[in-house]
């Protein structure tokens, strides 16, 4: 039984190690690793087991928000505490997009935007040719849909019935520029994964509850990949970085940092 | 020399098949063009090991990074402009990260004579190259295709092999390749030392031959490994014969003679050097053997560039 209020009080720690990654670093993207955050922390704790040889596979494809992953992996012990000052430093093994040959536990590189889902449709295809009993994750940006080869990625997957894919798009509405839908829009954007063939689940990818039923629920799906649209908040839990695009990439002033703890130990405290 | 001649392409399929008997980590990767490359036979004989990416070049090259993330050894076949140019930051990405991705890029430089410039790869080798962690092997006959094929499954990384469409002689040479070692063919003295990459070893040959008549005497190298290259004999080269040329199906720019010139300009005093190649042009239609003649790989051209390095 999975206890969704310690997952929400670890999403909430995860979320500060994010704004202290990108405080001390002075660069960094907050506002996607936030929106993104509820749903890793489940996915690490409900499905990744590092002391297992045949496991459950994590590639962020929206490499941009990789505080969020080395939170996470911090919170598992794969990243000591005291490393996450180096974030984006030189000699650091936290680089500013994932590289798996720096950490072992980060499975896939990525950082190029696009590219992810296809290492994720490899990695699907050999498990499941292995008929391994475990699951590959592909989290995807919302702007990052409009990069080609993630539609090239998403007609594989499905032609290879990879029911052991599961897609997240972290649909936080913001890319750089601004509305992500204002750029180029995505909708219909449910429409469009289930008639490439997905099941297709939508929720607020914010709370913790519904992130839990969608990958419960996902995990007795079959015959097709899994899309989870999870709809979240650019910047969640800092209430100036909420819904602005200012915050896609950006340091903090030492007062925004102190506003941005203030409002993640209240939050604690309302989840307690 | 008498020699027939032979299409390096039209063995892949066969050895990957070879390769893939004994080791189940052989994935084999196809972009629409298995017919073409030969990996066809790969797909008939172990479905399961084989992916059909459809006409999505950038994708296949990330698939093939998560199968090897997976373990396992995929070689993506396809034509060189895509599996170099079309997918190269997936490439690159791979290469970040030192995947085990094998590369077998078939139709290299004007192969692919009357499909036009569009599908000339002159530009591959300088895009595979200039990546770390890239290795890329030139077979100028089956025999180093096999071999070649073989290193890139034993050692670590990605590996990109240059086989050719053309025809090339079909001359079994007694050394064995190696990485990182090139070949001597033959070595008649130090007039000259004329350098090729496998896919313009016919044109080589034929140059090598012409010089032989003139009554130069010089050495043939086969130059395989570009890299890693072997660094140390070609400085060594440099030091003995009067002259270098090298002789490339690719342009001047970036190619083999271009990472020739990066290490002996190093050198206080080497032998000159010129290159054999296609100037920095796009090219045109027509019979490979007619593109390649009238873009710099013809006889005259490989004499006039030695005899401009020998004085």
């Amino acid at each position: 039984m999975i206890d969704v209020k310690h997952l929400e009080l670890l999403a909430n720690e995860n979320r500060k190690k994010i704004v202290q990654m990108i405080y001390k670093a002075k660069a960094g993207h907050p506002g996607g690793s936030l929106s993104v955050i509820d749903m890793l922390t489940a996915i690490y704790e409900m499905d990744v087991d590092f002391h297992s040889e045949k496991r459950s596979k994590v590639v962020l494809s929206k490499g941009h928000a990789v505080p969020a992953q080395y939170a996470v992996l911090c919170s598992k012990g794969i990243i000591k505490e005291e490393d996450l000052g180096t974030f984006r430093q030189v000699n650091s093994r936290l680089q500013g997009h994932p590289h798996a040959l720096d950490i072992p536990e980060v499975d896939a590189t990525t950082g190029l935007l696009g590219q992810g889902l296809s290492v994720a449709v490899g990695m699907a295809i050999v498990k499941k040719h292995n008929h391994e009993n475990n699951h590959v994750y592909a989290i995807l940006g919302d702007g990052e849909m409009q990069e080609g080869q993630i539609w090239e990625s998403l007609l594989q997957a499905a032609h290879y019935k990879l029911d052991n894919l599961i897609v997240i798009v972290d649909y936080n509405k913001l890319s750089s520029s601004g509305p992500v839908n204002e750029v180029i829009n995505l909708e219909p954007l449910a429409e469009k994964l289930k008639a490439f063939n997905f099941h297709t689940i939508e929720i607020n990818g914010n709370n913790m509850q519904e992130v839990v039923d969608a990958l419960n629920k996902a995990y007795t799906l079959t015959g097709m990949p899994i899309a989870i649209i999870s709809n979240t908040i650019k910047g969640k839990g800092v209430s100036f970085m909420e819904n602005n695009p200012k915050w896609h990439s950006g340091a903090l002033l030492d007062e925004e940092y102190e506003t941005a703890m203030n409002d993640l130990n209240r939050a604690k405290e309302e989840i307690q | 020399m008498n020699y027939d001649m032979i299409s390096i392409r039209e063995k892949i399929g066969e050895i990957l098949c070879e390769f893939g008997e004994n080791d189940s980590r052989i994935y084999v990767l196809d972009s629409d063009l298995a017919k073409s490359t030969t990996s066809a036979k790969f797909r008939d004989k172990y479905p399961d090991r084989f992916v059909e990416t459809g006409i999505a070049e950038t994708s296949a090259m990330s698939i093939a990074s998560g199968i090897a993330s997976e373990g396992q050894i995929p070689f993506y076949v396809n034509f060189a402009m895509f599996v170099s140019g079309t997918a190269w930051t997936q490439l690159r990405q791979a290469a970040y990260a030192n995947l085990n991705v094998k590369m077998i890029a078939t139709h290299p430089g004007m192969d692919d004579g009357p499909d036009g410039a569009s599908h000339h790869a002159n530009e591959d080798i300088a895009l595979v190259r200039t990546l770390p962690n890239v290795k890329v092997l030139i077979p100028s006959n089956i025999k180093e295709l096999k071999q070649a094929i073989k290193m890139a499954i034993e050692c670590q990384g990605p590996v990109y092999i240059r086989a050719a469409r053309d025809v090339v002689p079909n001359v079994e040479l007694e050394q064995d390749a190696h990485m990182g070692k090139s070949i001597v063919v033959e070595d008649d003295g130090n007039d000259f030392a004329l350098i090729y990459e496998g896919t313009a070893t016919a044109i080589a040959y034929e140059g090598f031959e012409a010089l032989k008549e003139k009554g130069y005497k010089g050495k043939l190298i086969n130059l395989f490994s570009v890299k890693p290259m072997d660094k140390e004999f070609i400085k060594s080269l440099a030091s003995t014969v009067k002259g270098i040329v090298t002789v490339e199906n690719h342009s001047v720019l970036g190619g083999i003679g271009g990472a020739i010139a990066e290490i002996l300009a190093q050198e206080s005093q080497h032998a000159k050097l010129a290159y054999v190649g296609v100037p920095d042009v796009f090219t045109e239609s027509g019979k490979s053997a007619d593109v390649k003649a009238k873009y710099g790989l013809n006889v005259q051209n490989i004499i006039e560039k030695v005899e401009s390095v020998m004085n």
